[in-house]
């Protein structure tokens, strides 16, 4: 009963079966923030811890988060690595080409704000919150797939905040989380 | 062949207009003229006692006050030795033919030298962008003193 117990429902028995009454937002929020599938897409080192936590050893499927190879898949874009300005048209593009919702973590010193790259170069883009919204920023260089983690359960938290009726209007900017 | 092999050996062909650099490097240091450029590099290519096949590193660099400079690197993988090429190109309009008819990997090279130095390589077969955005107007980055839209400078400390 560990799992029931947290679930704020009313269940009742009646003779043939079981009614379940609980709220719309609580089933999808809870159903969205627990298989985010990610889109396979590095753009650097981070890319490497991402993959990393991705693999068996920290293990991003006991989350739900499974990797998909196409944007139309996909309901969150790491964007792990130095996003340079060519690349930044790119990144935009493969956002836009992902479904609503979609959510974005910012992964690593270079895609929070330049990180190394910022003095002294001309091709990098000083954080891509310039280019796509961003739900949570991760710094380090490169984050731990712990930071990683904890990034992906504060954006969890985050969406089972959301509100169904959240989705009809269009959606907010989305708040600073810094982890 | 050594380093002084190979010097003696060029100063024979080229004379006055290529100059040996002396330094503590196992690699031969030659610097020539932008005039005969073009020949001895066909040569180097073609010579059988030479045999550099494979150019592996050409780039520029800017020295603000007087010039800019071409170093190309290459190596041979029969013979097993390496040599240093310079040349010195004009301050205000760098400029020089293009080597990418003598080693395929010139071409690539050269056009990276171009966007990001703005030297130009005469008979270039491809003078597009490599590394930069086709639609970048923003000026040669790898120039001493470039600024760009989003450029910030180290600040002093
Ligand atoms: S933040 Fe560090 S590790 Fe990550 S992409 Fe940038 S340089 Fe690489």
């Amino acid at each position: 009963m560990g799992v029931i117990e947290k679930v704020p429902a009313y269940i009742e028995r009646i003779p043939g079966g079981g009614i379940v009454t609980t709220s719309m937002d609580w089933v999808l929020n809870e159903s969205r923030a627990s298989s985010m599938w990610y889109m396979l897409f590095g753009l650097a080192c981070c890319a490497i811890e991402m993959m990393a936590t991705g693999a068996s050893r920290y293990d991003f499927d006991r989350f739900g988060m499974i990797f998909r190879a196409s944007p139309r898949q996909s309901d969150l874009m790491f964007v792990a690595g130095t996003v340079t300005h060519k690349m930044a048209k790119r990144v935009k593009v493969l956002h836009e080409q992902m479904a609503e919702p979609r959510y974005v973590i910012a992964m690593g010193g270079c895609a929070c704000n330049g990180g190394p790259f910022y003095y002294d170069c001309y091709s990098v883009l000083k954080g891509i919150d310039k280019v796509i919204p961003v739900d949570v920023y991760i710094p380090g260089c490169p984050p731990r797939p712990e930071s990683l983690m904890q990034g992906c359960i504060k954006l969890q938290e985050k969406i089972k905040r959301e509100k169904l009726s959240d989705w009809a209007s269009d959606r907010p900017m989305p708040d600073r989380t810094i982890v | 062949m050594t380093k002084e092999e190979i010097a003696i050996k060029l100063k024979d062909k080229f004379g006055s207009e290529l100059e040996i650099l002396e330094t503590n490097q196992p690699e031969a240091y030659v610097y020539i003229s932008p005039a005969r450029y073009h020949e001895l590099c066909q040569f180097l290519k073609e010579a059988p006692e030479f045999d550099f096949d494979y150019l592996f590193q050409l780039g520029g660099v800017h020295y603000p006050e007087d010039r800019f400079e071409l170093v190309l690197c290459f190596s041979s993988h029969e013979r097993r030795h390496n040599m240093i090429l310079k040349v010195k190109l004009d301050k205000d309009n760098p400029q020089i033919v293009t080597t990418s008819d003598i080693w395929m990997a010139a071409n690539w090279y050269e056009r990276e030298a171009a966007e990001l130095f703005g030297i130009k390589f005469v008979g270039h077969p491809d003078p597009r962008h490599l590394l930069l955005d086709d639609d970048w107007d923003s000026g040669y980055p790898l120039r001493k003193g470039w600024t760009g839209p989003d450029f910030i400078s180290m600040p002093e400390k």
